[in-house]
C-alpha cells in the first residue's frame, strides 16, 4: 500500500492534532453556551449583589447581602417557597403514579391501542397558555363544565368557585398540571418498558411469579434508572413552571398560588425590583442545584452500567 | 452535474443571496432619502382593528419627511417590554402610554417634558383643559404625557332586570346596596353586582373609593390612603362580597371576561365598565342594557375614576420634533375622531370632537364625557404601577377572602404609593 499522507499533516503534532481538533470542534457550541447560559447567569448572580434599576441603569450599586435579607425577611416569599414545595411534590408524584399506569396500560395489547398513544399525547402537545384559558372557563364557577357535571352527578350540591379559594386553588392548578403531564411520564415510562427484554418476564413466570411480583421485581428495578431521570427533569420543569398561575391565577387568590419563579417575576417587573427577583430565582436556582447533582450522579453511574 | 460545477453553482447562489441581502435594504435607505424615522410602540385592546394601521399609513403619506413605524404590542407584556427595552437601550421614540407608569418613569428622568413643544402646537387649545393634569405628575410638573384616549367608570345595569323588580337605577351607595340585595338569589344563580376582585379590578375599585369618598392623595399630593374615611370605604366595597353576600362566589378571581360574561348572561345586574364595552354590549343586550353614575355615598358629590392612555416621548429620542410631530397629530380632529370611533374606541380628549352629535346623542360617550369634569385619574406617584398591576389585586383578594381586614390593606397600599 502507497502511504499518501499531506505534507500539512505532518507538520502538525499528532498529539496536539487530537487534543485540538476535538476542542476546535467543539469551541461553536461552547461559545454559544457561554454567551446564552454563561452571561445571563453571572449577571443573574452579580445582580443579587447589586441595587440595579432597570431604569436607571448607572445608578447600580453594590449592596451586598442586602437584597437577601430583604428577600428573606418578606414573608411573600415564605409563602412562595411553602407553595412551590407543596406544587412540585404534589404534582410530580402524582404525575408519576399515573403516567406510570398509563405505561403500563398502553403496554397492553388492545383495540385501538395506537390511537389512545396518540391522543394520549394531546395534553402534553397543547400550549399552555391554551390550556390554562381551556381550563380557567371549564372550571368557571358561574357556568363551568366541570361544575355543571359535578352538580349533576351529585358530587357537589351547588357551583364551586375552584379558583377563587385559597383552600382550592393550588390543588386545582396541580391537577391541571398533573392531567397535561401524566403523558410525558407514560410515554417515557412505555418506552423503558418495551425495552424489557420478554424472556426476562417469561423466567421469572416460569419460576412461579404472579403479574404483581414480576412487575415489582423485573419491571420496576429495570425502570428505575428511567423512572429517576424522568421525575428529575420533571421537577426541574415544574419548579421553574409558571403559565398556569399567570394566566388563570396571576398568583391568588391573595398569594395562594404564588410560587418562587412567580415571586421572583413579579419583583422584578411588576414591582422594579430586579435585584430581590434575582436574588429570589437565585435561591430556587441553588435548591434545584441540589436536584441537578442527583441527576448528574444518575447519569454517570448509568454510564458505568 | 460534476461535484466541481456543483460547487460553483452554489458559491454562485450564496454570493447572490448575500449581494441580494445587501442591495435590498441599501435601496430601502435610499428610498426612504432624508426622512426622520419615528418608532412607536403601542397597544390595541383590539388588534384586529384596522383603524391604527390606516392612521399610521396616512401619517405617513402626508408628511413626506417623516416615516412612522409602529409596533403593536399585547397590553399584558407591554410594560415588561419597555422596561427591557429601555435597560437595553433601544427604547422607541414615542410610545402609547397609561398614566399608571408616569410617576415611575419621570422619577427615573426617561421621558421628555413635552410642555415647550405644546406652548407652539396650535392644537392645544383644543384638548379639554381638565385632561392636562393626567399628563403630569404635580400641578407644578411639566406635561410629560399627551393626552389622547380616556375612559370614565361608570355602573351599567340591567334595565329588564330593575324595571321586572320595579326598581329605578340607583342613585346613592345605600340604594345600591339595597337593590343588589333585592336581585340576588343564589338558588337562581343571580347576584347583584358583578364585583372584579382579579385581574385589572383595581380601577372599579378605585372608582368606588372615590365615590365613597376616598381620597389616595390629599391636595398637597401626599399619600392618604390609610385614613379612616379610605378605610371605612373599603370596607363598605368589602361588605358587598363578605357581608352583603351580593356578588357571585367568584367574585375574589372574577376578571374582565368573568363580569363581563355573567352580566351578558344575566348572571348579575349591576357591573362596573367603560365606554370600551358599550359597542359590544348594546350588541348583545340592545334596550335591556342601562348606564348611570357609580353611585355616590353622597348623591350631591358624584366622582368616578378616569384612566388615560395618552402618548410620551422618551428622552433617549434623537427624534423628539417629529415623534412629537406624530402624536401631536394623532390629537387632531380628523385622527381623534377615527380612533374614538374605532372598535379600540374610548373618549376623545379634545372639545370638538366630543361636542360632535355622535358622542353627544349616544347615552355611554354621553355620560362618561360629563364625569370627565369630575373624575379623578391614579395619583402619578412612582409605586401606582406596582399597586395597580399586582398588589391591589392581592391583598384586595386577601381582604376579601377575610385573610386581613381592610385597615390591613389600605396600610400595604399606602406603604407601596409612598415608596419613591
Amino acid at each position: 500500500m502507497v502511504r499518501t499522507s499531506a505534507p500539512r499533516s505532518r507538520s502538525l503534532n499528532p498529539r496536539l492534532r487530537r487534543r485540538l481538533v476535538p476542542a476546535l470542534l467543539l469551541a461553536p457550541a461552547a461559545l454559544l453556551l457561554v454567551l446564552v447560559i454563561g452571561y445571563p447567569l453571572v449577571r443573574a448572580i452579580l445582580l443579587t449583589f447589586q441595587n440595579f434599576n432597570m431604569l436607571q441603569p448607572s445608578r447600580t450599586t453594590w449592596v451586598g447581602l442586602q437584597n437577601f435579607v430583604q428577600v428573606f425577611h418578606n414573608p411573600v416569599f415564605w409563602i412562595a417557597m411553602r407553595n412551590t414545595l407543596v406544587w412540585v411534590a404534589s404534582a410530580v408524584s402524582l404525575q408519576l403514579v399515573f403516567g406510570f399506569i398509563g405505561a403500563l396500560l398502553l403496554n397492553q395489547t388492545f383495540f385501538g391501542r395506537d390511537v389512545v398513544r396518540g391522543v394520549l399525547l394531546i395534553p402534553w402537545a397543547t400550549p399552555s397558555v391554551l390550556v390554562a384559558l381551556m381550563w380557567m372557563w371549564m372550571l368557571d364557577g358561574n357556568y363551568g363544565i366541570v361544575n355543571e357535571l359535578l352538580v349533576r352527578v351529585g358530587i357537589l350540591k351547588t357551583f364551586f368557585p375552584f379558583l377563587s379559594s385559597p383552600h382550592t386553588a393550588l390543588p386545582t392548578l396541580i391537577m391541571i398540571d398533573v392531567w397535561q403531564g401524566i403523558p410525558f411520564f407514560a410515554v417515557m415510562l412505555l418506552a423503558a418498558l418495551q425495552a424489557i427484554p420478554l424472556e426476562l418476564e417469561q423466567a421469572a413466570r416460569v419460576d412461579g411469579a404472579n403479574p404483581a411480583q414480576v412487575l415489582w421485581h423485573v419491571k420496576v428495578p429495570l425502570l428505575l434508572p428511567t423512572i429517576l431521570i424522568t421525575t428529575i427533569l420533571r421537577l426541574i420543569w415544574t419548579a421553574n413552571y409558571m403559565d398556569l398561575m399567570f394566566v388563570m391565577t396571576n398568583g391568588g387568590p391573595g398569594y395562594a398560588t404564588t410560587t418562587m419563579p412567580f415571586f421572583a417575576y413579579t419583583e422584578a417587573y411588576r414591582r422594579i425590583h430586579f435585584s430581590t427577583g434575582a436574588t429570589a430565582a437565585f435561591v430556587q436556582a441553588l435548591l434545584l442545584g441540589l436536584v441537578i447533582i442527583v441527576y448528574i450522579r444518575i447519569l454517570r453511574r448509568q454510564q458505568v452500567v | 452535474m460534476t461535484p466541481a460545477s456543483r460547487f460553483k453553482r452554489v458559491v454562485l447562489m450564496t454570493l447572490g443571496a448575500l449581494l441580494l441581502g445587501t442591495v435590498l435594504p441599501l435601496s430601502q435607505a435610499f428610498a426612504q432619502g432624508n426622512k426622520t424615522v419615528v418608532n412607536y410602540w403601542l397597544w390595541l385592546d383590539d388588534s384586529t382593528d384596522p383603524v391604527w394601521p390606516d392612521l399610521v399609513k396616512e401619517f405617513n403619506q402626508t408628511h413626506p419627511n417623516i416615516e412612522v413605524k409602529y409596533q403593536t404590542i399585547p397590553l399584558s407584556q407591554y410594560h415588561d417590554r419597555l422596561l427591557t427595552a429601555i435597560g437595553s437601550g433601544s427604547a422607541p421614540d414615542a410610545a402609547r402610554f397609561k398614566d399608571w407608569w408616569l410617576g415611575e418613569f419621570v422619577s427615573n428622568d426617561l421621558l421628555q417634558p413635552l410642555t415647550s413643544y405644546i406652548q407652539q402646537w396650535p392644537g392645544s387649545s383644543d384638548v379639554i383643559q381638565n385632561l392636562w393634569s393626567t399628563g403630569k405628575t404635580s400641578a407644578d410638573s411639566p406635561v410629560y404625557m399627551l393626552p389622547a384616549q380616556y375612559i370614565t367608570f361608570y355602573l351599567y345595569y340591567r334595565a329588564d332586570r330593575l324595571k321586572a323588580a320595579g326598581l329605578e337605577p340607583p342613585k346613592t351607595f345605600a340604594e345600591f346596596v339595597q337593590e343588589a340585595k333585592t336581585l340576588t338569589d343564589p338558588a337562581k344563580k343571580q347576584y347583584g353586582f358583578a364585583l372584579r376582585g382579579g385581574a385589572g379590578g383595581q380601577d372599579q375599585w378605585y372608582a368606588f373609593m372615590l365615590a365613597l369618598g376616598c381620597h389616595l392623595v390629599d391636595g398637597s399630593g401626599a399619600v392618604v390612603a390609610d385614613s379612616q374615611a379610605c378605610v371605612d370605604a373599603n370596607q363598605k366595597y368589602i361588605d358587598l362580597f363578605r357581608v352583603d353576600k351580593v356578588t357571585p362566589p367568584t367574585a375574589p378571581s372574577d376578571g374582565f371576561a368573568q363580569i363581563i360574561g355573567g352580566f351578558e348572561s344575566g348572571i348579575t345586574t349591576f357591573a362596573a365598565h367603560h365606554v370600551g364595552s358599550s359597542k359590544s354590549l348594546t350588541e348583545k343586550l340592545g334596550d335591556k342594557l342601562g348606564v348611570t353614575n357609580v353611585p355616590p355615598a353622597d348623591p350631591n358629590k358624584p366622582a368616578t375614576m378616569m384612566a388615560m392612555s395618552g402618548n410620551v416621548v422618551f428622552g433617549s429620542s434623537k427624534e423628539k420634533q417629529a415623534a412629537f410631530t406624530f402624536i401631536s397629530w394623532l390629537d387632531s380632529q380628523g385622527p381623534m375622531d377615527k380612533m374614538s370611533r374605532s372598535a379600540n374606541g374610548q373618549l376623545p380628549v379634545l372639545a370638538s370632537v366630543a361636542s360632535e352629535p355622535y358622542y353627544q346623542n349616544n347615552p355611554f360617550f354621553k355620560l362618561s364625557l360629563e364625569q370627565a369634569n369630575y373624575a379623578v385619574a391614579w395619583p402619578p406617584l412612582p409605586g401606582v404601577g406596582y399597586v395597580a398591576s399586582q398588589l391591589w389585586q392581592a391583598s384586595m383578594q386577601q381582604a376579601l377572602l377575610g385573610q386581613i381586614t381592610s385597615q390591613q390593606m389600605m396600610t400595604q397600599i399606602a406603604t407601596a404609593l409612598k415608596q419613591k
